[in-house]
Order: C-alpha cells, then structure tokens, then sequence
C-alpha cells in the first residue's frame, strides 16, 4: 500500500515540475522526487536484498543530495533564476502532461508484459514520469531546466527498473546512477562555459553550432 | 579420417593469419613472412587437392559465439580453394621482388599484412557454412582487399578507386546481409544446409538478392563499374589476386546459394542473357582501352561474364531437369573459372613486369619490348592466346564445353536465351583476341613509340619464375582437359545432387579428338617454328624493322593501340575519335585522338549520383540544430513504437 502512496506522490510531482516557473523550485521538486524513487524499493518490503538497501541508500545520496547541490552551484554561477518564455506555454504543459499520464495508463494496460507485471501503478508511473521529462527537454529553452528534464526522464527509466529490481544486479544499477552523476557533473560545468562563451545558456542561441 | 581436409584448410587460414600478424611487424624479414605464405598455401591447397581427388566430403561443427557453426570442405570449395592457394602463393613470391620492403614509402608492411588478411579471408569465404560467419569472413576479404587497392593512397585516382570499391562492396554486404536473414528462414536456421519444399516467392527473393550482393563482387553488369580503376589502381601482384580469385567468390556464392535452394524457373535463363550481355560489354570496352591494366580488368568483366553464363546454363539444365544441359553449363563455369585464374594471374602478373620495368600504363607510349624483355614477352604469349580462346590453350577447352552446351539449350531448354547467349559468346571471342592482339601487338612488337620503355629490361627472377608457371599451366589445363573431366564432376555433384552427372559420356570424345589434334599441331608447329628461326641465324646481321625501302623509318609510321581498335570500336556508345582529315595540297600536321567513355560505368554514374545527394539536401531541414527539436524526433519516435505496440496488440485482440 505504501509503494503505491509513494508512486502516486511521484506522478503528482510531475504535474508540479511542468507547471513551475522558478528553476530553484524545479531543482527542489526533482531532488523530492529522486528521494521518493529512493523510498521505494524499500517500501515494497524487499529489506531482506542487501544490495537492494545499498542502491536505496546511493539513490537517496545521490538524487536528494549530490545532484540538487552540482544543480544549485550551477545556478548560482550562472545566476539564472526563471523560466522565462518557454517553447510551449505553462498551461499547454499541464494539459499535455494530464494527456501524456492517461495515455501511459492506457498503454500500461495493453502492452505486452509478464502476467506478474501487469498490474499495479508501476508501467504507468514510469511512462507518464517518462514524458514529463520529455515535454520538459522539448519545452524548455534554459540548459539548466533541460538538466531537470534528463534527471525527470533518467526517473523514469530507473521507476521501470524497479520491476526488475530483485533481478538486477547491483553493478548495473550503481552504474546507471554514476553515469548520472557524470552526466549531470559535466553538464553542470559546460552550461558555465556556454554562458561564459556566449553570454546566455539559451539552448537556441546554439544553433548557429550546428555544421 | 575425411575430416583432416578441412582441418588442413582451417589450419591455413589460421597461418594466413598469422603470417598477417607477422607481416604487420616491420622487423619481421621477408623470408620469414613468405615462409609463413607459402607454408599456409601448401596446407590448404594440400587439403583442398586430397578433397578433389578423393571427392571426400569433410566437415566441422561447433559453437561460435553461442550460435551453432558449421564449416565443410565439398569438391566445390575444393576447386575455389586450389587456384586461390596457387594463385596467392606465386603472388607472394612476385610481391616480394616487385614491392619490396625499402620502397614505396613503407608500404610495403601494410601491404603484405593486407595481402595475407585476404587470403585468409577468401579461405574462409570458402568453407564456411554459417550465414553470420560466411559475412565476417567475407568482410575480411572486402576490407583488406580495400586496404590493398589503395595501397598507393597519395595518387588521387587510386585513392578515388577505393572509396568506389568499398562503397560498392558495402552495398552488396547490404544485398547479402538481407539474403542472409532471408535464407535462414527459408532453410530454419543459420547453417547453410539445403532448403526442403518446393519453389516458393521467398526462393526467388533470395536468389535476387543473392545475385546482387554477389554480381557487385563478380563484377556483372550494371554493377561493373567499381572494377576497372580499382583493378588498375593496386599493385599488379595484387590485381592479380583480386582478378583472379576474389571475383571469383562471388561466383562461388551465387553457385552455392544456387546450390541450397530448389531450381527456380526462368532465372537461368535471365543469368545466362545477363552474362551474355557483361561479357560482350567487357570485351568491347576492353578493345578500347589505352591503358593495358584496364584492358585486363575489363577482360576481367567478360570472362565473368562467360562464367555467369555457364552457371545460368546450368540453372536453367537445373530447372527443367536435364542433367546434361545442367552438367554442360556448371561444368564451363567451373572449367572457364579455373582457366581464368591461371591466364588472367598470368597476364596481371605480366603487365606488373611492364609497370616495374617501364613506368608507365599507357599502351602507346610502349612498343617493341618484346626485344628488351624477350622473357617476359615469351611468357605473356600464352596467356594472350588463351584469353583469346584459341586452342591448344585453356580458354578454349572450357568455352568449348559453353558451345556444346548452349548448342543443347537450342535444342532444348531455353531456345531464346540460348539462340541470344550463341553468337554473343563467338562475339565475344572475337573482340578479346582482337583486344589482346592490339595489346600484345603495340606492346612488344613494333618499335618504341616513347622514351617511356628505353631502359627496359627483364624483371628478376622472383617475378619471372611465376610468370613461367602460369604460362605453362595454361597450357597444361588445355591438353588436360580430358584427365580434369573427372574432377569436374566431382566438383559438380554438390550442384546437382542426386543425379548423374553424364560430362564424360558427352565430352570426352570430343576432347580427345582435339587432344590428338592440338599435339599434331604442336608437333608440327615446332619444327616450323626452329626451321623458320635457323634461316633468321643464318643471317649475318638482323635489320631494324621496317629496313625495306623506307629512307628515314619512324615509330610514328606503325599503328597505336588507339588506331588499331578504332577499325572495331568505332560504333561503340561512349568512344570518340578526334580526326582531322588532311585537306588541300600541302596539308599541316594532323592527329588521331581517340577518347574513350564507359556509358555504364562510373564516368556516367558520378554526374547522376550528385544529381541525387543535391536533391537529398532538402533532408537538411530535419537537422535544425536544436536540441529540443531532436529531442521531439526521439519523442516521436517512441510515441510511435507505443502506438505501434498498441495497434498490434489491438489487432490480434
């Protein structure tokens, strides 16, 4: 019962992180999600996988704390405080990410998965957590907002791996959360560069990059 | 044990290897690489001789990489195996004299590397049973053959050669991956066993798509056109090769696919039109080449040409059951297959001789070599009389077993093929003796027409014992024809299992007829020729040319290739000759240029090709670079997989 609270928090915090203006918040809203994602292998009752506990406790360090911190000193140097004039309008967001949540419940119940899998709020979690990070990589011009976005999405991805959790080996799970932490580390420095180079993280501005 | 052959065989290939890896040590010495070479050669060619002659059939199961494998030495690859063996060791041994280490800027390391890796590769190519191998090894050869063709990189047009080449090859990788994929379904697996029920669509699509990727190798017709400049581009040991032997694989795999599948009707008799019509091609663009390794190359395309016509013979025998048709068609293939290794090995590995010693590959800047290089002249005649198919040579045994066959075709299979395949192939005769005799003609006899071949001289002996070999092997696999009929039938019953094959019945007393005939005019031949040369030693003194009356004899007074093959390929779409016809009483000086245009090949393909990626720029706009749009593509794209997902599940209730 808790897991499914827990799932439900999620898919509420992606209707709170399309429709925010301020990136101080997003980064907030983001970093509560990853810590729920964190909670949860725990809440459904797999105490006994030790290396399970371990990946709940890594995820928490590191989707609660070490990302939120790289996010915010980013924003610091950049000092970039809103989201002003995205692609597509906060509304149209909301109203899209309502649209992309019932389509991933729709899909949930029809595509071709194992009996055991069906049921629950999970599928539709992950794909609807899915979109949202993609409505914000595709809506959002800020580079530093679009890094909320990947996390958004690397949430996602990591919601459906929970299925698989008792499955799948430490070693793939610690990397897909190192290879955030790089991610995002490096990102965080080169959306300095860009602003340094450029005078503006715009993501359109970087355009006139291409061949 | 049967299966020692194959293990013979796959212990070369490893050699081959290994002496690549050796090779590609520059410390490595010369003699401990052709050492590795030739050990490997013997393995193999030792393996693939015992298979031929004892007609055991050997094979090798095992795992690779979690799939099943299969690999089987038959007489069929037997037969591939021997030339490439032969072929690749005399290679070697001329490689080592005409590129040796010190020169050509330090090429000659990747270049022997390269040149083990494809003879490695063809070995494999020919043993293995396995769609996902046969395409590793296959693009082993292609690779390494690439690497080899543009071995001399800093000249533009050889560099341009390769990219051609490996463009092409890859876009029949492309057909034979397909045909791969296909045939594993057709047959319930990867393994390459012969396919059960009866001609289907699916067949026909695998045989397409088989001639395809493997006519981009054998060179056939629209898809000729990598082959002329990458042929003439790489180093005439390797052309050698490439001509020799790795157009071959593509004739080996449209046999052996040929070979799994149940006869489909009508594509012999498409094969045999398409060979008909690459063969006379060649041998017409061959006449008007100016530049002699390009005239090989293109000699190249008509004999594949000739082989692809035995082979559609043969399928079309195949088809409407008549072994004697079928027998007759694969026989010629085969026959002409091994002849074309040996004569064509000859005439590249001759023309490398002129390269080395002249400098140059324009036929008219050459002339009267044959009294600078008489050893090389003496061992090149036999290859030029056998590529003109006439007996006592080689050439002509196996076209012989063509006419006979087309001859049965006309009177029963395939009227309309045949009665189109007949004089396109006596045609074809006609133009490459006419071609090799401009070659041979402007070449060596006559007198120099440039400074290029002044310093001329026969090339060293690791270059002329090779030469010698294959000169005589030309004439060998012409008188022994009637002793291969056996071996040919073995090499044959892959291809048509179950059934008699009735070559010796047909062919053999036609054979000894000739055999009796070609050594009455061998044994009357050479008195002639030793009576006719002691009144020439009787003379004090030997003449210039032309000393009979001229008072001032000039080079400029004999006929150039150019004008020699203009009397025949002035027709021919594509080839030009500038003239000016001397008017009035005192005419000024006057020229004959000939130009020539391959209306197929890439001259003609290249303004095309630009046409096309000018009209795939407006693709441009999708790259708008910005982010968020390629993110939107990759959302699209999963939307759409989802939507796809759903709509099937949809369907299937």
């Amino acid at each position: 019962m808790l897991h499914d609270l827990l799932i439900a928090l999620t898919m509420l915090t992606n209707f709170t992180l399309v429709a925010t203006h301020r990136v101080q918040k997003s980064i907030q809203v983001a970093a509560f999600q990853g810590v729920l994602l964190g909670f949860l292998p725990l809440s459904m009752g797999l105490w006994r996988h030790t290396h399970v506990l371990l990946l709940a406790a890594a995820t928490i360090l590191v989707k609660g704390w070490l990302i939120p911190f790289l996010l915010r000193r980013a924003m610091r140097q950049v000092q970039i405080h809103r989201e002003v004039n995205p692609y597509i309008s906060y509304t149209l967001s909301l109203m899209l990410c309502a649209l992309g949540t019932g389509i991933s419940l729709v899909l949930a119940h029809n595509l071709p998965l194992k009996p055991g899998d069906a049921h629950g709020l999970f599928v539709p979690a992950a794909l609807s957590t899915l979109f949202t990070g993609f409505l914000l990589l595709v809506s959002r011009r800020k580079a530093l907002t679009q890094v909320v976005g990947y996390l958004v999405l690397e949430n996602g991805i990591y919601l459906f791996g929970m299925l698989l959790v008792e499955q799948m080996p430490l070693l793939v799970e610690t990397g897909i959360l190192l290879d955030l932490f790089v991610g995002i580390f490096v990102m965080g420095i080169v959306i300095n560069h860009i602003r340094a180079a450029f005078d503006s993280t715009d993501t359109l501005r970087m355009a006139e990059l291409k061949d | 044990m049967p299966s020692t052959d194959l293990l013979l065989v796959l212990a070369a290939a490893g050699c081959w290897i290994i002496a690549a890896g050796a090779g590609a040590l520059a410390r490595t010495s010369e003699r401990t690489f052709l050492g590795l070479g030739l050990a490997a050669a013997l393995l193999a060619a030792g393996g693939a001789a015992h298979a031929l002659w004892t007609g055991h059939l050997s094979g090798l199961a095992f795992r690779f990489w979690g799939l099943t494998a299969w690999a089987e030495m038959d007489s069929l690859s037997a037969l591939f195996l021997v030339p490439l063996q032969v072929l690749g060791a005399l290679g070697l041994v001329y490689g080592s004299a005409y590129w040796p280490l010190p020169v050509g800027k330090g090429r000659g390391v990747p270049l022997r590397c390269c040149y083990a890796l494809l003879v490695a590769g063809l070995t494999l190519v020919f043993v293995l049973r396995q769609g996902l191998l046969f395409l590793v090894a296959w693009e082993l050869m292609a690779v390494s053959a690439f690497f080899l063709i543009s071995t001399e990189h800093d000249k533009p047009e050889a560099a341009k050669a390769g990219w051609v080449y490996l463009a092409a090859t890859h876009v029949g990788t492309a057909a034979l991956v397909a045909m791969a994929i296909l045939l594993a379904r057709r047959v319930g697996g990867p393994l390459w066993v012969p396919a059960q029920g009866p001609a289907s669509g699916l067949d026909l699509a695998i045989l397409a798509l088989a001639v395809v990727g493997f006519g981009f190798k054998a060179g056939l017709l629209p898809l000729h056109f990598w082959l002329p400049a990458a042929h003439a581009g790489a180093p005439s040991h390797v052309s050698a090769l490439l001509s020799g032997v790795m157009l071959k694989a593509g004739i080996y795999g449209i046999l052996r696919v040929s070979s799994l599948l149940p006869p489909v009707p009508h594509a012999g008799a498409l094969l045999l039109a398409l060979g008909a019509f690459t063969a006379l091609y060649g041998a017409a663009y061959a006449l008007a080449q100016a530049d002699y390794k390009r005239l090989m190359a293109y000699s190249s395309i008509e004999n594949l040409g000739i082989i692809a016509m035995g082979i559609g013979l043969g399928m079309a025998g195949r088809a409407v059951g008549d072994p004697a048709l079928a027998a007759l068609g694969f026989a010629g293939a085969l026959f002409h297959m091994l002849n074309h290794a040996a004569f064509k090995g000859l005439l590249f590995l001759g023309s490398g001789a002129l390269l080395h010693a002249t400098g140059t590959r324009r036929i008219d800047e050459l002339g009267g070599l044959a009294k600078l290089m008489p050893r090389t002249a003496l061992a090149m005649l036999p290859g030029v009389l056998t590529v003109s198919a006439l007996p006592p040579f080689a050439a002509f045994a196996s076209e012989w077993f063509l006419y006979r066959g087309l001859f049965a075709g006309l009177l029963r299979g395939n009227p309309w093929s045949a009665s189109l395949a007949l004089p396109a192939l006596a045609l074809t005769g006609g133009l490459a003796a006419v071609a090799f005799g401009k070659f041979y003609g402007a070449v060596f006899l006559g007198e120099a027409r440039g400074p290029a071949g002044a310093g001329a001289h026969d090339p060293p002996t690791p270059m002329t014992w090779p030469l010698a070999i294959l000169g005589v092997l030309c004439l060998a696999l012409g008188l022994a024809a009637v002793p291969l009929l056996p071996l040919l039938e073995r090499a044959l019953s892959p291809l048509l299992p179950g059934t008699p094959i009735p070559l010796s019945t047909l062919l053999s007393g036609d054979l000894r007829l000739f055999l009796v005939l070609q050594l009455l005019l061998i044994a009357a031949g050479v008195p002639l020729v030793a009576w006719v040369r002691r009144g020439f030693a009787e003379k004090t003194s030997v003449p210039p040319t032309w000393d009979c009356g001229y008072a001032a004899p000039t080079a400029r007074m004999q006929y150039t290739g150019g004008s020699f093959a203009d009397l025949w390929s002035a027709l021919l779409p594509g080839i030009r000759a500038r003239v000016r016809t001397p008017r009035a009483l005192f005419p000024p000086p006057t020229g004959f240029h000939p130009t020539q245009r391959d209306p197929l090949g890439l001259d003609a393909l290249e303004p095309r090709l630009a046409q096309l990626a000018d009209r795939l720029l407006r693709f441009r706009r999708l790259q708008q670079g910005n982010l968020s749009v390629y993110l939107l593509y990759v959302l699209i794209a999963l939307l759409g997989v989802f939507l796809w997902m759903l709509v099937r599940a949809w369907m299937r209730g």
